[in-house]
């Protein structure tokens, strides 16, 4: 077995182990969070680590996705199970359809156009209350199985833990096949040499589009998650805030790498909370934490860890 | 029978109201060294940027194997065979040699890339395929000592051969080669120009836009000038040297 192997086994095994090594309930629901957030930053990586586009409309589709996924088992009362599988794909229609507009442009224009996006989905959130319920927003969201006290208790965090993590695992696993697939080596060739790409037979767009759509089922995904495992939602939670998130996420954890979005999600969902103490001066601090971050560590946490075992590795 | 690989009628070329290339005609035969030379600003570059189709023309046809492609986009122009290399040296610098030549097979492939990455369909003989064409690509440019290398951390000169190797996976037919030569030793054009012949023998009909004319009448079995964005002369180098129009434009009376 590969060292590489060996490690990923270890860390599975402790993520398995986590809901039974913690103590506090508060921790487990923020792991439970930081799990979603994991699937949100696997989303974001393929569109900004691996082709190179800032998008910054993921907390938006996350929003679709939530709404979505919440509205089809409440109005339509169909299985969570069912609008959870839903939910991506209406976020996959939207992004089609945002995304071919976006991708025309090139660079920090794709990301403004995007940040648009958020806002106009955050306003549409917030406006359509016939639908949405406005800024008060939507509770009562049920969850999935067969409600509490069933054997498969989703009420149950742990239960909820293990169901997300399951799904968190799973979409690294895709992220990983694409990203190592000949669409990954595309991708990465967008990256670095766009123009490039036309001369070697390839439509760039095409592969811009398909990440994009396939980041915002990502993020469509993780938010239908979290609808059901809050059982309320409103537009505040899928503001440019969010977005900003999830790009921080990848930066941080280390973008263009697998394990990158994995650190980076447990980043930006426990940092926030260990900050707590400073108060108002949260965000500042919060601020100052991500500037160091990215002139210190420009490769994120796993490009640092690899610098790391480098230098270790020559010294011995 | 028509043994014209690439055939170009009427190409013109016009930004706002200059005129940047005036009817530019000529034909490419299979396996055929075609020059193309002139002063700068002549519309060499502006002619290989519409063949390739980074740049649309204003008017004109341009007719591979006997399809119109002025059109088609230059994803479409590779997969019927028409590839080019840049002026300048324009990489994928984070790959391997061998990912970078790899890529470069994408146009041409089998299977879509889509298809492939979720296992929907897979083509053994596509696979096979590519790898020899790779390993073709690579002896054929000298690159395989550096196969595994990061592209990054190649010379010029051997970033350039990259790009031709990159372009010879494609499976072409025409090759457009922009300044190949350009910032490159007297040993590294020589190979280069050994190079031009081995791509030559291999039936694929290559344009050269080239300022160095010593590698230009050693490569070319034909010569098309252009001054001010319209062609004064057509021929073999030994003509083109003794061409009067020429040497008052271009190549001046010491050449």
């Amino acid at each position: 077995m590969k060292r590489g192997n060996i490690l990923l086994l270890i860390v599975l095994m402790l993520f398995v182990a986590l809901p039974q090594l913690i103590t506090v309930k508060y921790y487990l629901h923020l792991s439970i969070l930081a799990l979603i957030w994991v699937i949100m930053a696997q989303g974001q990586n393929l569109i900004q680590g691996y082709t190179g586009y800032v998008s910054i409309v993921q907390a938006g589709f996350m929003g679709i996705g939530a709404y979505s996924s919440a509205l089809m088992s409440t109005n339509l009362g169909l299985p969570v199970s069912a609008t959870i599988i839903l939910a991506p794909l209406v976020t996959a229609l939207f992004a089609l359809v945002a995304g071919y507009p976006s991708l025309r442009v090139k660079g920090h224009y794709f990301a403004i156009v995007t940040l648009a996006f958020n806002m106009v989905i955050f306003i549409v959130l917030l406006n359509l209350t016939d639908l949405t319920n406005g800024e008060a927003g939507l509770s009562g969201i049920p969850k999935p199985g067969n409600g509490r006290g069933a054997t498969i208790d989703f009420y149950d965090r742990q239960v909820y833990y293990y169901f997300v993590l399951t799904i968190a695992v799973v979409m690294t696993a895709l992220a990983a096949v694409i990203v190592r697939s000949r669409v990954g080596q595309i991708l990465l060739a967008i990256r670095q040499n766009e123009d490039l790409v036309a001369s070697v037979g390839v439509a760039a767009w095409r592969y811009k589009l398909f990440a994009f759509v396939v980041s915002a089922m990502f993020a469509g995904l993780a938010g239908a998650l979290y609808a059901h495992y809050q059982s309320f939602i409103n537009p505040e939670i899928f503001s440019v805030a969010q977005s900003l998130d999830a790009i921080l996420a990848v930066i941080i954890g280390g973008s263009g790498t697998l394990t990158g979005p994995v650190i980076g999600a447990f980043f930006v969902v426990f940092l926030p909370e260990y900050l707590r103490f400073a108060d108002s001066f949260r965000l500042i601090l919060y601020g100052l934490i991500l500037v160091l971050a990215t002139i210190f560590m420009p490769r994120g946490i796993v490009g640092l860890a690899h610098d790391l075992k480098t230098r270790f590795g020559s010294a011995r | 029978m028509n043994t014209d690989v690439l055939e170009v009628d009427g190409l013109c070329k016009s930004f706002g109201g200059v005129k940047a290339l005036r009817d530019l005609s000529f034909n490419m035969r299979r396996g055929e060294v075609l020059g193309l030379i002139g002063p700068n600003g002549s519309g060499k570059s502006t002619t290989v940027n519409m063949l390739s189709g980074a740049m649309p023309a204003s008017s004109g046809e341009i007719r591979l194997n006997g399809t119109r492609i002025e059109t088609l986009s230059q994803w479409d122009r590779v997969g019927l065979g028409l590839t080019r290399t840049y002026q300048t040296a324009s990489v994928f610098p984070e790959f391997t040699v061998r990912q970078h030549v790899t890529l470069g097979c994408e146009g041409r492939r089998g299977v879509g890339p889509l298809a492939q990455a979720f296992r929907l369909r897979r083509d053994p003989a596509d696979d096979s395929r590519i790898k020899e064409r790779v390993a073709k690509a690579l002896e054929l440019t000298g690159l395989v000592d550096q196969a595994d290398h990061i592209v990054g951390t190649l010379s010029t000169a051997q970033q350039r051969f990259l790009m031709i190797a990159t372009a010879l996976t494609s499976d072409p037919c025409v090759i457009l080669l922009d300044e190949p030569a350009a910032g490159m030793i007297s040993h590294e054009r020589e190979t280069l120009s050994g190079m031009i012949g081995r791509i030559r023998d291999a039936g694929i009909s290559v344009l050269v836009i080239e300022h160095h004319m010593a590698l230009i009448m050693e490569v070319c079995d034909r010569i098309v000038v252009l001054n001010f964005g319209a062609p004064i002369a057509q021929g073999t180098p030994r003509e083109i040297r003794e061409n009067r129009a020429v040497i008052d434009a271009y190549l001046g009376e010491a050449a």
